[in-house]
């Protein structure tokens, strides 16, 4: 029986991350997919016959440039297109039938804010000054592993006192500055910002993104910052789709890792974590392989990990009680459309630029609110938020010549819809998808050639995310930092001698970050992370 | 004639920072709109009765609140720790077990608030706040860090089951904001209006405050409106009053609102642009109706569960009065007083038949008044409504109340301070404020 020093459960791309930094750095490592596929949901897939879809997450920003360095990404496949722009179309009100674009090229993005409102425009530099700024303050406290701040350990008050230091170092009005951030809503932040409806209520959309909060919550700024993180190194000016969908990322790191020699097999379901006197000896494949490593470093979620693959008996109750009461919620959906043409959008019709970047339907912030109260009680949103990209407009291999794939990110879709997630619902949330999009671009449902619905439900059962949240647990602030997932075991080790987590549950989160992985296998080699 | 110190405004927070400085030997002047007649809302803290020898008279109704339920049950919280367990176990056996430890738990925290309430907001970043963080022991700390950003929904859900017991309780979570409670931030104010409460008490007290200190001789109390605060040379010199009197004093106090202080009364010229923008951000907005009817009936809250709560929040969100609102009743020498949240500015509707309906004891009543935000700030001088002058969220609160620029009770216009509820700790605590600007000015005059 062959021993590796390191046996990493689930390829997701954390997972991968991990493994590769354990391989670089001459570890024998073995990570296990229960697919038959790396990814997790970063994955592409030939849905229907000639259409491939990023079929869960779709975009890429936030994926650590460390990473993408260190790791040679390039290299080995990663090719990554820009989305130039964001097209939010109206339909009611006052504007019906105008739209707000947003551009990157600067003095074409000025122009369009300032023919909603010479104001906005004039403020949105000085708006993307701060969230620059801010982002900045974060980034660092991205790649640490978080210190106990209730530990006398010397260890972890050096490690404290090294924080302390680093946000005293910050001005103190970007300290307070990023409380605001921290515990504002994005609606109220934006408030004081602008004065354009629809302006502030695309940009708040990113703060609802993956959270069960509507705009107005508090705690949805922080989001917002955390999606704007992206826009930081000069890597990838602002948002981009990866060339051949998101299973291209996660192919990229595979093959970093393999490079460095780490084993990676597919169809290899992890049952069991097994614990043999407080230790991590092994891990358990169904049908009974038992694959013995040195560690044994989860990327699944926590609540998977702890209370699934470990289980309760051999961990502290306290921590038990931390991990159940670890929040995931998923409300997020995925509509995945294989077209026969290109969407006509009303506001802005036919082929142009607009299409190529994405299409948000965030008309204003009473639109966003409405769309969350239907899920906090349980219901699917009747007329929901949707980020749409359309990635055969900018890599016209993922669709048949002349024809087209969307991918549509809905909100909400709450997994604890009321009456479960059924077939019939889940058309249900097809149709009102659909319907909402074809109010701004009427050829859609005749352009439809193939419907794909991905539930919460779905991507719990197919990608193993506990209630299909896309986080691996709410990016809420009580959930953050050194309570990621559980108070004094943010730093990627776990109450399990051996047994380490690497999986977006533990700081800094998720949205194909990588920063996990990387934190993870710096703190497993006894890097200073 | 000329004072030491004029003081705008005579919530209790201005009059405590009167009488203390009076205290000092200082001559002081109180202009007044006018004389609030209500008791008055929030803990007054025993530095404020012990430095001002007060002997106050302090409701404590036990219970401290009757629970109503969807279902017509009563929950009756009494001021006994076991007896409430008593009474929740009818509803939960399990919650009735977990109550003593979740009051021991929130008792904690709040002694600590209880001792940062009583001074200039520290700086999260200061090494003493972090011992004294430190000093809650690991499970306070926990506590802390957790309860702070949290939805005081979660804070709940993850104690109890009882439905009605969450309601009664979520209820100081949203007290007074325009948000619900599945909103971040309200278990800090849960908290907020535990402080100063004995262990097992989750309502601030009601106290005469006000019309001892309005009674009490050392300080002249004038009934008059100021019109303008003089400013020379980025020195506040005096106030103007509507009369057309000036009045000269070196140090003037404002205990009315930041905004209407810095931008309307004194002239926003004085003020970086930048910060006068902030200040003209500082949300305020005012969510409750007050009714007063003729018939007396005992502390009762109307929340059934947290859901109830946060369906109620929907409404105003988009402008309209909650139809089935949050109601808070409590005893008053006239009758009963009914806090009726959430209703927009503007309210409207027949608020009075839906106390009726919601609240039993209430249904032959009489109404004596109906004030929604607008009156109250016409009536009370609380702007756009609010009472606490600027929303207690975690965004305005603690260092950052009302603005970190403004939380020292400093203003950039030297020698014009604040004390209101809009600074530092904020309303729900009575006197507080005034008590801490106060000692910020005799600390800078010595």
């Amino acid at each position: 029986m062959k021993k590796y020093d390191a046996a990493i459960v689930g390829g997701g791309h954390n997972g991968l991350v991990c493994a590769a930094y354990l391989a670089r750095a001459g570890k024998r490592v073995v990570v296990l997919e229960r697919r038959d596929r790396v990814g997790g949901a970063a994955m592409s897939e030939e849905v229907f016959p000639g259409f491939r879809f990023s079929v869960f997450s779709y975009v890429v920003s936030l994926l650590r440039p460390e990473i993408i360095r260190e790791l040679e990404l390039p290299r080995h496949g990663l090719h990554i297109l820009p989305l130039e722009s964001t097209l939010t179309p109206l339909r009611e009100g006052a504007k019906a039938g105008d739209y707000l674009a947003q551009w990157n090229d600067h003095d074409q993005n000025r122009r369009e804010l300032a023919r909603h409102s010479p104001r906005d425009a004039e403020a949105y530099d000085e708006f993307g000054l701060e969230l620059h700024q801010m982002a900045r303050l974060i980034k660092p406290i991205l790649a640490i592993a978080p210190p106990d701040p209730t530990s006398l350990h010397p260890r972890e008050l050096v490690d404290l006192a090294r924080l302390a230091r680093m946000f005293r170092n910050i001005e103190k009005k970007k300290f307070n500055a990023l409380w605001r951030l921290l515990t504002m809503s994005s609606a109220e932040y934006l408030d004081a910002w602008f004065e354009g409806e629809t302006l502030k209520a695309t940009k708040s959309a990113s703060g609802i993104i993956g959270t069960m909060l509507g705009p107005r919550s508090p705690g949805t700024a922080y989001v917002l910052l955390h999606h704007y993180m992206g826009e930081l190194d000069g890597v990838f000016r602002a948002w981009g789709f990866a060339k051949g969908g998101n299973g291209s990322v996660s192919a990229a790191i595979a093959a970093a890792a393999r490079s460095f020699g780490a084993e990676i097999r597919t169809s290899a379901p992890v049952q069991e974590i097994l614990v043999e006197s407080g230790r991590a000896k092994a891990v358990v494949l169904e049908g009974g392989e038992e694959i013995r490593a040195g560690i044994v470093v989860s990327g699944a979620d926590p609540r998977r990990t702890f209370l699934g693959l470990v289980g309760e008996k051999h961990l502290p109750g306290e921590f038990v009680e931390s991990i159940r009461r670890f929040r995931f919620r998923g409300s997020s959906a995925k509509v995945n459309l294989a077209l026969g043409e290109l969407p006509d959008f009303t506001c802005l019709p036919g082929r142009g630029p607009h299409l190529r970047g994405a299409i948000s339907i965030s008309p204003s912030i009473a639109y966003l609110e409405r769309a969350y109260d239907d899920a906090k009680y349980g219901e699917i949103s009747r007329r929901p938020y949707m980020d749409i990209v359309i990635p055969s407009m900018l890599d016209p291999a993922m669709a048949p010549p002349g024809k087209h794939v969307m991918s549509i990110f809905v909100q909400y879709a709450p997994y604890h819809v009321n009456g479960g997630w059924t077939d019939a619902r889940r058309e249900a949330l097809g149709d009102a998808v659909v319907d909402t999009l074809a109010g701004y671009a009427p050829n859609i449902k005749s352009a439809i050639l193939h419907r794909q619905v991905v539930t919460p439900a779905d991507i719990e059962r197919v990608v193993g995310l506990s209630e299909g949240n896309i986080f691996q647990g709410e990016l809420s602030l009580q959930q953050m930092f050194f309570l990621r997932p559980a108070p004094a075991w943010a730093r990627y080790r776990t109450p399990v001698d051996g047994l380490w987590q690497c999986g977006a549950g533990t700081h800094p989160g998720g949205g194909v970050m990588g920063a996990s992985g990387r934190n993870a296998a710096l703190a497993i080699l006894g890097g200073h992370a | 004639m000329r004072f030491h110190a004029i003081v705008i405004g005579a919530g209790v927070d201005a009059l405590v920072a009167a009488h203390l400085l009076a205290r000092r030997g200082r001559q002081v002047l109180v202009v007044e709109e006018r004389a609030p007649a209500s008791r008055d809302f929030g803990w007054v803290p025993s530095q404020v009765v012990g430095e001002l020898g007060l002997a106050l008279a302090v409701d404590a109704p036990d219970p401290w609140a009757t629970a109503l339920s969807q279902d017509g049950g009563k929950l009756e919280l009494w001021r006994d720790v076991r007896r409430t367990s008593d009474s929740i176990r009818r509803f939960s056996e399990r919650d009735a077990q977990r109550w003593p430890d979740f009051c021991r738990r929130m008792a904690a925290l709040a002694r600590l608030f209880e001792q940062l309430y009583l001074e200039t907001p520290a700086d999260p970043l200061n090494l003493r706040f972090a011992l004294r963080v430190r000093g809650l022991g690991r499970e306070g700390m926990v506590d802390l860090m957790r309860l702070l950003p949290m939805p005081v929904a979660e804070l709940l859900d993850d104690w109890f089951e009882c439905d009605a017991l969450k309601g009664a309780l979520g209820a100081m979570g949203i007290l007074n904001i325009r948000q619900g409670p599945r909103s971040s931030g309200t278990a800090f104010r849960f908290l907020h209006h535990h402080v100063g409460s004995p262990e097992g008490v989750f309502r601030p007290p009601r106290t005469d405050l006000g019309s001892r200190l309005r009674q009490r001789p050392g300080v002249e109390v004038r009934t008059s409106k100021v019109e303008k605060i003089l400013v020379k040379s980025g020195r506040a010199h005096g106030v103007v009053l509507d009369r057309g009197e000036t009045l000269e004093a070196a140090t003037v106090i404002s205990g009315i609102d930041p905004r209407r202080t810095l931008l309307e009364l004194a002239d926003p010229a004085w003020l970086d642009p930048e910060l006068a923008r902030a200040v003209g951000n500082i949300r305020r907005r005012g969510v409750a109706a007050r009714i007063c009817f003729d018939t007396s009936m005992k502390s009762t809250v109307y929340a059934p569960s947290l859901d109830y709560l946060e369906r109620a929040y929907d409404g105003v969100k988009y402008g309209r009065v909650s139809e089935r609102p949050y109601l808070e009743a409590h005893p008053t020498p006239q009758g009963t007083e009914v806090h009726f949240q959430y209703v927009p500015y503007e309210a409207n509707g027949d608020l009075a038949a839906t106390a009726r309906r919601l609240l039993p004891g209430l249904e032959n009543a009489q109404v004596a008044s109906i004030l929604g935000p607008a009156d109250l700030e016409r009536e009370e001088g609380w702007p756009e409504g609010q009472p606490y002058h600027a929303e207690l969220a975690l965004d305005q609160a603690l260092w950052m109340r009302p603005l970190p620029e403004l939380a020292q009770y400093r203003t950039p216009i030297q020698g014009l301070w604040l004390c209101g509820p809009a600074t530092h700790p904020g309303g729900g605590v009575a006197g507080a404020a005034g008590y801490n600007c106060a000692q910020a000015i005799l600390k800078e005059k010595n």
